[in-house]
């Protein structure tokens, strides 16, 4: 950023006169200097002793004359453009008002003496309330409230699931009807007309639920908030905290009973992992722990129903550090659109729409704050294009190629990612949606590839954000497929643990060695002895 | 340091500019961070003493580069006088003009300027002295470039500083740096701060910035811009001006000059004759002689008539007479946490990192829908860390522990209630040592008298420092350990540093590869002063060059000497003759070879079993212990292990290395064992975590272990002159070198490398045979028989030569019988008593044309794991003129 540092442009050579009588002889000494004097006067002084053979007798007086001589030029040089600056100034070389008022910014938006007050925030102020009642006795009755929230969804959704599994089972008989009919009473275009007809009903059906899903979600959101206000105030209120205390604890028992009956099971695949410890660094080892992991992505979003006690603990694990500087983060490999209608971003929006979001947006309002911000960034980068290279958009063309330009602007290209933020997953608070294109699912890519900078561009945001444990995709695919033999799987996984073992080492130099979990996942079907083959020959 | 005295610990933070996103350096490598530069040049603010400023501490990095810096503190500044609203008299503003000046142009003299001098920066002690604070700010911050925030205050800006602009680092339109400021902007801020102590009232407060600077500017027109401030202000009493006496209103309008060409310098203005009536009250100050310098350090020590008024008040409080580091250091280990300080006054406050996040990441790492977080903002307020829990922690600690008497050599502790406890702590761990406040007390304020009184009380820094070395002073310490005296400035600045020489390339290279993960030799200014170091210890060194692993052995030095370069080039310049004599050698190979040779006899000699399974796969030292050796195990270890390896490897002689070699191996000994080259080879490329304090303990013990003569080398440093040192060091046992003693016919005699590589058991000296196996003519020892290892004197000559005279105590197992066919020891009587001396030292005696059996013997027990084999060098007929031999007497 800073080219060229002002210094130098200013650097003049002056010479330094020094005369001293030696015996008879007259000796001049003359030393071109170079200004500003960057090195030790005194070293300057023993190299001109040493170099000139200079007499010891003579070395204080120089020495004196020399630093005398330095100051003096040092003090010239700084009138001289202190005069220059002041001359600007006059000559209207440089505007009195641009001057002062970027003097004025500048100290407006970087001291707290003179920065605008801030305007209160609610969500950091909830944040604040929150953290402390997780941290208080209070948490159980916290988590209790939630989970009965939580129920309370499922069984919304559970009756949403059965509703469209009817009628997508009517419409399916309806639909044989109709086949059956073909050609006989009923043409092509009646079997089209009820197929659009059948469409239109699922799509009304689901919006239904949809809404119905987002008010409820919506009033259990500001119901939660209110509760835990008003419970921090009085909390807060009355020092003999014990009555309340006696309050909160009434509440659960009656909660868990709820809580257990209306408990959906979700079958659950035996997770296999396993734990390393490494040391990296060349002297000073710093300590991180790797644990590989076999599981689906959205094991570490889905809750748990059943084994609810391991369940709780990890929910409350979650919900205490939150707000704390030791988040969880999970790296999610989406495509080029900020989207939830396909794929695993489908999937993850299903999980996450679950369980309400007490202290969040919701899914689709964070994704609409993200393309919109994805469109300020490309309009920021043109725009500082233009400034760089002088291309205009005009140049472009066309309104219509302007238009697709602006269509591929909202896309996303390898590498770049968006950030989500959730309280309402198991396991994890930060999403990372990471875009990824069909060359990694079968191309053979290398440290330079995009989606490996993407990964380090994510291990940078959990060190300048407190994001201790993060969860990587080994084989930068969720799932896997034919063409992926063991050989490319161990291939890949060998780049990938090496390219992230190369940012952590340079992560220690960024926070100075902070322990961190990564953890690395591995799709479901894969032959695990394979990969803890690789593991212990790298680790 | 100067002692604390009324003075407190003040802290305050602010954070670096954070790095653009992927962006190189020149040399490929990764940007240095802003806080680690800030960090590196904060340094030599901690040697800028002076009583008219603020003493710097200490500066440390927290997250997200941030920075706390902690100084000398006073709660009162000059902005009480503007609180109260009051006016200040003419001769207490010539004061505190005259103190200010003093203070910058002392600052000047190291090439520094304040320019953020305010109000509430210029503190005031109890006796209402002026102590300016804040004063490196400007020059730890590259001149304001490695910060978002302008250094300085908008109604004391100077107008030159504002013409020259602000460059706010996220302004991309600036390109460049701004300019950095002279000594003479401090005299118009000073000018504008005398101002305000004569009005009574602050200027401009009510106005804003922007329109602030603009009137600032727009007084470039009039020619007495004093008066003009006066007349815009409205200033309600314009006779209380006009009252003020002529030497003051001459101050304001020398300060207040608007063009910097005219305005006097802060030296200029103290040697005004307007400050006549007040100079002449104060003494110029003496700049307090550092330990190894020509001048005398004692010469200005004044006594009073009376010895005993400086004992005269009683309940002196001894703490605040230690110097400032000290306490501060002690403060930390009381559990003073400076984040948490500052939290507690909110100047801290951060947000829950999960409301921060950003939205969006390009790919090129540029973030956004991220909002500017307010808890970066500049808050400089200075918080007063509170002394407290210090002082109770420490009020145990009797008043006599504050100044031993270092005249009686039997018992330094001081003898207090608490010694009892001091004692038992002694035997506690070194870690917990170091982390206990009131050891640390005792022992720094030891050592601190130990080292006033160098070299004169080398002995007892000798002695204490067997016990530990505090980490406050190790720096100091290790140069007494070293020897070094004399003026090692003059001589350092009389090196040639500057000049290209054709090493500095490769120095280059190395620099930014050693230590780095260490704050301070990571920063430019630790790159600048390792250059220099380096590039004086090459000049000064034609005879030997520079070898890659020279870098690291400088590092621990410059470390600790960091703001005192030359005792980090002296302190190297005496360790590398010590320890690694002629290794740096254009061709060292020679000296490198035998080094390694007798390092693999240490291993046979303590470890057989290691020994012969790493010789059978071939994993020998040349493969992995060039490197420990070379760089005195400094490329191997972090810098925190080093201190306290070399804390004890200062006090050994130059055989120690060996023993922590294999004190190393011994600890990675079952790995060693169990694995075959390849995995050898790849457990030592990255060599795994080593306890270093284990480490220690055990290369004593082999040391303990291992006699004199048996790791003499003849390529190591020969006997120096004998009586250079006028203070006499008594040299121990340990401390000493073979090399030093006084050469004798029973000495070792140097042996061709090939032969000594074919030897797998070392030699020793008849000398050390006779003195261990207590053979002396005199028949009595000077040493105790527990410092030194038990021997036995294996005989394998016939039984015929045996009897014709041997050495008292030694076993007679002729050569010939001694094994069978397989190569196991042969039962006879003679060999159950050499299994019953097994773990002793076992000397092999043959005769010396047939030396050759003995070392064949040795083999023979190293193979069969017989630990602590040697050969007597040169065999019985080195015993025989020494009248030393016996023959039984016949039996009866």
């Amino acid at each position: 950023m800073k080219k060229n540092k002002g210094k130098v442009s200013s650097t003049a050579e002056k010479e330094f006169v020094f005369e001293f009588r030696a015996g008879k002889h007259n000796c001049v000494l003359k030393v071109p200097l170079q200004f500003p004097v960057q090195e030790n006067i005194s070293d300057l002084h023993g190299r001109l002793m040493l170099l000139h053979k200079i007499p010891c007798f003579v070395e204080i007086e120089l020495k004196t004359s020399l630093s005398n001589f330095i100051e003096k030029e040092t003090i010239q040089d700084f009138d001289r453009e202190a005069e220059l600056a002041l001359q600007r100034l006059t000559t209207g070389e440089v505007d009195i008002n641009q001057l002062t008022n970027a003097w004025a910014k500048s100290y407006a938006e970087t001291t707290l003496e003179h920065a605008r007050p801030e305007e209160p925030s609610w969500d950091e102020d909830f944040a604040d309330v929150y953290h402390e009642l997780i941290h208080s006795p209070a948490s159980d009755t916290l988590l209790n409230l939630e989970h009965n929230y939580f129920v309370s969804i499922s069984e919304l959704i559970s009756e949403r699931d059965m509703e469209i599994k009817k009628l997508l089972e009517r419409q399916a008989a309806e639909m044989d009807k109709v086949m059956q009919e073909l050609g006989n009473t009923l043409s092509d275009q009646d079997v089209n007309a009820a197929a659009a007809q059948h469409f239109e009903a699922q799509q009304v059906l689901e919006n239904k639920w949809a809404s119905e899903l987002k008010q409820v979600t919506g009033i259990q959101k500001q119901e939660y908030q209110e509760w835990v206000i008003k419970l921090h105030q009085d909390l807060q209120k009355s020092n003999n905290s014990s009555k309340i205390n006696e309050e909160i604890k009434m509440q659960p028992s009656q909660l868990s009973e709820v809580a257990d009956s209306g408990a959906r099971l979700y079958e659950e695949q035996p997770q296999l992992e396993e734990s390393f410890t490494i040391h990296l660094g060349a002297q000073l080892k710093t300590m991180h722990n790797l644990r590989l992991v076999r599981a689906d992505v959205l094991d570490f979003c889905k809750h748990r129903r059943h084994g609810s006690s391991g369940a709780k603990l990890r929910r409350l694990q979650t919900a205490l550090s939150l707000y704390s500087s030791s988040l969880c983060g999970l790296v999610l490999l989406v495509d080029n659109r900020v989207n939830s209608y396909s794929g695993i971003k489908r999937d993850f929006a299903t999980v996450a729409k679950e369980c309400t979001d007490f202290h969040f947006p919701r899914l689709e309002e964070q994704l609409e704050v993200v393309q919109q911000v994805v469109l300020y960034a490309r309009a920021q980068r043109s725009s500082k294009q233009k400034d760089h290279f002088h291309i205009t958009l005009s140049s472009a063309g066309t309104a219509a190629s302007l238009c697709s330009l602006m269509e591929s602007s909202a896309c996303l290209s390898q590498g770049e990612f968006y950030i989500t933020r959730h309280s309402n997953l198991s396991e994890v608070h930060v999403v990372f949606h990471c875009c990824v294109d069909d060359n990694v699912r079968s191309g053979n890519i290398t440290a330079r590839d995009p989606a490996i900078m993407g990964l380090r561009n994510i291990l940078k945001v959990c060190c300048t954000h407190d994001i201790t444990t993060i969860t990587v995709p080994l084989l930068l695919v969720h799932d896997m497929s034919e063409e992926m033999t063991i050989p490319w799987c161990l291939k890949r996984a060998e780049l990938v643990f090496k390219c992230v073992k190369g940012f952590m080492m340079e992560m220690a130099s960024w926070d100075g060695g902070i322990s961190r979990t990564v953890q690395f996942l591995v799709p479901q079907v894969r032959a695990e002895c394979t990969m803890c083959d690789f593991w212990f020959h790298n680790s | 340091m100067r002692p604390l005295r009324d003075a407190q610990l003040g802290a305050f933070t602010f954070f670096a500019s954070a790095l653009p996103h992927d962006v190189c350096g020149s040399n490929g490598l990764p940007l240095t961070p802003n806080s680690i530069k800030i960090l590196g040049r904060f340094q030599i603010l901690k040697t800028i003493t002076h009583p008219r400023l603020c003493q710097y501490v200490d500066i440390s990095r927290g997250k997200h580069e941030r920075l706390v810096v902690v100084a000398e503190h006073y709660e009162s500044s000059l902005s009480d006088f503007q609180k109260q609203g009051k006016t200040v008299s003419p001769e207490k503003v010539l004061q505190i003009a005259y103190e200010v000046l003093e203070g910058l142009d002392f600052m000047n003299k190291h090439g520094m300027v304040h320019r953020a001098l305010s109000a509430h920066n210029v503190l005031m002690d109890c006796k209402g002295n002026i102590k300016l604070a804040k004063f490196g700010l400007y020059h730890m911050t590259d001149h304001g470039a490695d910060v978002d925030f302008p250094i300085g205050y908008p109604s004391y800006l100077a107008p030159e500083v504002i013409a020259q602009g602000s460059f706010h680092p996220s302004d991309p339109s600036h390109d460049e740096a701004p300019l950095p400021s002279g000594p003479k902007t401090d005299v118009w801020s000073l000018g504008v701060l005398l101002f305000e102590m004569c009005a009574g009232r602050r200027l401009l407060q009510n106005i804003d910035i922007s329109e602030r600077l603009k009137f600032i500017l727009t007084l470039g027109n009039c020619q007495t811009s004093w008066r003009l401030i006066l007349c815009v202000t409205n200033y309600n009493c314009p006779c209380a001006l006009q009252e003020l006496p002529e030497n003051v209103l001459e101050l304001l309008r020398k300060c207040l000059t608007f063009h910097p060409s005219k305005r006097p310098t802060p030296a200029e203005l103290l040697g005004d004759p307007l400050f006549n009536g007040v100079s002449c009250l104060y003494t110029p100050f003496q700049k307090v002689v550092s330990l190894f310098s020509s001048s005398l350090r004692c010469a200005h020590l004044e006594l009073p008539e009376d010895i005993s008024d400086l004992c005269k008040d009683d309940d002196e409080d001894y703490l605040s007479e230690r110097a400032i580091d000290e306490v501060y250091h002690l403060w930390c280990l009381a559990g003073g946490d400076l984040e948490k300080e500052l939290t507690n006054k909110e100047i801290i406050q951060s947000k829950p990192p999960v409301c921060t996040l950003p939205n969006f990441l390009l790919e090129d790492g540029e973030s956004f829908g991220q909002g500017r977080d307010r808890s970066f903002l500049l808050d400089d307020t200075t918080v007063t860390l509170s002394l407290c829990q210090l002082r109770n922690r420490l009020k145990d600690v009797a008043g006599e522990a504050y100044y031993p008497l270092l005249e009686d050599e039997q018992s330094s502790l001081p003898q207090s209630n608490s010694s009892n406890e001091l004692s038992a702590t002694v035997t506690l761990p070194l870690i917990i040592r170091e982390r206990d406040t009131e050891y640390q007390l005792i022992r720094i304020i030891l050592f601190d008298r130990l080292l006033k009184a160098y070299p004169y009380k080398k002995n007892l820094v000798w002695k204490e420092a067997r016990v530990d070395i505090p980490p406050l002073i190790r720096g100091l310490a290790w140069a007494a350990l070293l020897g070094i005296e004399g003026d090692i400035q003059a001589k350092y600045d009389s090196i040639d540093k500057d000049t290209p020489i054709p090493t500095d390339r490769q120095i280059e290279v190395d620099i930014p590869r050693c230590h780095q993960y260490d704050e301070l030799l990571s920063s430019p200014q630790g790159h600048i002063k390792f250059r220099r170091v380096l590039k004086a210890w090459v000049v000064s060194h034609p005879d030997l060059v520079y070898w890659q692993g020279l870098d690291s052995l400088c590092a621990p030095f410059l470390y600790l000497n960091f703001n005192n370069e030359a005792l980090a080039y002296a302190c190297m310049s005496a360790f590398i003759p010590k320890y690694l004599y002629n290794f740096f050698l254009k061709d060292n190979s020679h000296v490198i070879q035998e080094y390694l040779t007798v390092f693999s006899q240490m291993i046979a000699f303590h470890d057989p079993e290691l020994s012969n399974h790493l010789n059978e796969i071939g994993f020998i030292p040349d493969l992995y212990a060039i490197p420990w050796f070379l760089t005195m195990f400094t490329h191997v270890f972090p810098l925190h292990k080093i201190f306290h390896l070399w804390d004890t490897l200062l006090l050994g002689n130059s055989s120690f290395p060996f023993c922590i070699g294999v004190a190393i191996l011994q600890q990675l000994r079952d790995r060693l064992l169990a694995n075959g080259f390849n995995e050898c080879i790849l457990l030592f490329s990255d060599l795994p975590e080593i306890d270093i304090e284990k480490c220690v303990r055990e290369s004593i013990n082999l040391f303990c272990w291992t006699p004199k003569s048996a790791t003499y080398r003849q390529h190591a440093q020969p006997p120096k002159a004998a009586g250079d040192n006028g203070y006499g060091k008594t040299a121990t046992y340990y401390s000493s070198d073979y090399q030093d003693m006084p050469k004798t016919d029973l000495s070792r005699e140097p042996l061709a490398l090939s032969d000594l590589k074919a030897e797998v058991s070392p030699r020793v000296s008849a000398e050390d045979l006779i003195d261990l196996c207590e053979l002396s003519p005199g028949g009595s020892t000077k040493r105790t028989k527990a410092s030194k290892p038990k021997i036995v004197a294996v005989d394998i000559r016939s039984v015929e030569d045996f009897s014709r005279g041997h050495i008292s105590g030694s076993i007679n197992i002729p050569y010939s019988t001694a094994f069978g066919p397989d190569g196991e020891v042969l039962q006879c009587p003679a060999a159950g008593a050499l299994q019953n001396f097994r773990g002793r030292v076992i000397v092999s005696v043959s005769f010396s044309h047939c030396q050759h059996t003995a070392e064949y013997f040795a083999a023979h027990l190293v193979k069969v794991n017989f630990p602590r084999v040697c050969i007597l060098d040169g065999g019985i007929n080195k015993m025989k003129p020494t009248g030393l031999l016996t023959v039984p007497s016949p039996q009866i």
